[in-house]
């Protein structure tokens, strides 16, 4: 079987790294993953996320249907709004996490994984029924860009038709960019400011208008020292940030609760939705493992399926579901399950890193950094 | 992308993109080569062997990690590990930079060399076997 591209990859092809991701061809980097990763952490930098799963959600039962789906609340979003959510299965285990954005009253766009493109539109095909709305798979027909550092408002706003500064984070707005048609979401996967851009009538067959937005944003940012970024930057940036990959910190035997994604679960909406039985449930008996982030005090990097070991070194506690180097901190971070009682930040626990139990402790981890000083909360001097 | 490897000659070199270099004492340097470095690219952990441990040919005495990958590093000779570059603990990026110069990894003193030197390969071998990885 042959690899999915994305509308850039003749850009990647000709610049980049490549690898296969979720399958696709992708660029893993174009210069190193640290340089980008920094330059996304000092400055901007830019993400092809055009992988990635799009659906429109249209009609009278759009909202009600999404209400269903997923855990948190659609219908307290106003038009041009979005928010971040899981949906889960009647286990409550996720099935996915996404973004919600709502367009007008009766039309949707949701943004999910790359690696459950397929699955996640036949999820949303097989629960429609019943619900006057019509869904569009356009993961294809628009490409979508990640902007995003504390220059890539700056960045943006030089190729935009209109001001992007008032937009608030998880809003959405209508502009033109470089003279093409598109939306442009105040959101993202680093932890920074930013925006992820979605460019209409950017078909595989004809991808020009995804190349001139790429082109003029490496140029508008080249003031700034922006730089094309690949997976490897995009992975490192979202481990730093604390944020959750579906496949490693997430997926169907994980619910949101021990995912400490508890925030976008509204029990309290008005309408049901799937899983919600499941994770009373879970809420009234208590979670017994929780996700914690972990920074190693010794020289070792953790890296996906590693063993968690208590302090002490004595028993096997859980099992890292993602780790690496944080060129941010200079150290070894990662994210886990462990069970409750260990969750408290500072509690020593050991790595297995290929046999020696290197030491680490339990840390804040959402984001790992100093939140004054980087990420899209920080001071600017 | 299309590369240039550095293969020096009058080194040796195994299968897993270690290098071999035999001192006028008799003793050796080996560290991994500069396709290996290029592959991992942005070398940021190194895990060294101990000094005055035993090794077999092709033992593991060592970790290189990159951002996103790990790889072993095999002793190319049997023999006694006599030094190893401390400096590389701190300065991980040397094995990038230079990896047949400041990036080395350790010395040996060998046990059966000439036996082991017919096991590696010559420079003009192992351009063929890194060029047999392209195709």
């Amino acid at each position: 079987m042959s690899l999915k591209k994305t509308q850039l990859y003749q850009y990647h092809k000709e610049h980049g790294r490549l690898i296969e991701f979720a399958g696709f061809e992708m660029p893993v980097w174009f210069e190193g993953i640290i340089p980008e990763h920094n330059a996304v952490r000092n400055a901007v930098g830019i993400f092809d996320t055009s992988h990635m799963g799009r659906m429109r959600a249209e009609g009278p039962d759009a909202e009600r249907f999404l209400n269903y789906i997923v855990t948190n609340d659609v219908s307290a979003l106003e038009p041009g709004r979005g928010l971040y959510t899981v949906m889960c299965n009647e286990r409550g285990g996720i099935v996915d996490d996404l973004i919600v954005y709502k367009l007008t009253p009766e039309r949707f766009f949701v943004v999910y994984n790359a690696s459950n493109r397929e699955k996640d539109f036949n999820w949303f095909l097989r629960h429609s029924e019943g619900f006057d709305v019509e869904l569009h798979d356009v993961s294809d027909e628009i490409a979508m860009i990640a902007v995003q550092g504390p220059r890539a408002l700056r960045t943006l706003e030089k190729i935009s038709s209109r001001p992007l500064s008032d937009v608030d984070r998880f809003q959405i707005v209508e502009t033109r960019l470089s003279g093409v048609e598109a939306m442009a979401a105040r959101t993202g996967y680093t932890g920074e400011d930013g925006f992820e851009v979605f460019i209409f009538d950017a078909t595989l067959e004809r991808p020009e208008k995804a190349l001139q937005v790429w082109n003029a944003l490496l140029e508008a940012g080249e003031e700034f020292g922006i730089k094309p970024c690949g997976l490897g930057a995009r992975d490192s940036l979202r481990l730093e940030a604390g944020l959750c990959l579906y496949g490693n910190d997430i997926d169907e035997n994980i619910n949101p609760l021990e995912a400490r994604l508890r925030w976008v679960v509204k029990f309290k909406k008005p309408s049901d939705f799937i899983g919600r039985e499941a994770l009373l449930r879970i809420k009234e008996e208590g979670v017994k493992r929780l996700r914690v982030g972990i920074m190693m005090e010794e020289r070792g990097i953790p890296r996906k399926g590693y063993e968690i070991w208590d302090g002490e070194g004595e028993e096997k506690i859980g099992v890292v579901t993602s780790g690496g180097y944080s060129p941010t901190l200079n150290v070894g971070i990662a994210m886990g399950y462990v069970p409750r009682e260990y969750r408290k930040i500072g509690t020593p626990v050991r790595i297995n890193i290929r046999g020696r139990l290197a030491r680490g402790k339990i840390v804040k981890f959402h984001p790992f950094y100093d939140e004054t000083k980087y990420g899209w909360r920080r001071v600017e001097a | 992308m299309s590369e240039e490897y550095k293969v020096p000659e009058g080194l040796y070199y195994t299968e897993e993109h270690e290098w071999l270099k035999v001192l006028d004492d008799g003793n050796v340097l080996m560290g991994i080569t500069d396709y290996a470095q290029k592959q991992l690219h942005e070398i940021v952990y190194v895990e060294l062997p101990e000094v005055g441990k035993d090794v077999e040919r092709m033992d593991t005495i060592g970790t290189v990690e990159s951002v996103k990958a790990v790889s072993d590093v095999y002793s190319p000779v049997s023999g006694t590990i006599i030094e190893v570059n401390e400096t590389l603990l701190d300065s991980p990026e040397l094995l990038n930079e230079d990896p047949y110069g400041e990036g080395w990894i350790a010395k040996m003193k060998p046990k059966n060399l000439d036996a082991d030197l017919k096991e590696l390969m010559t420079a003009e071998e192992y351009k063929k076997h890194i060029e047999a990885l392209h195709h």
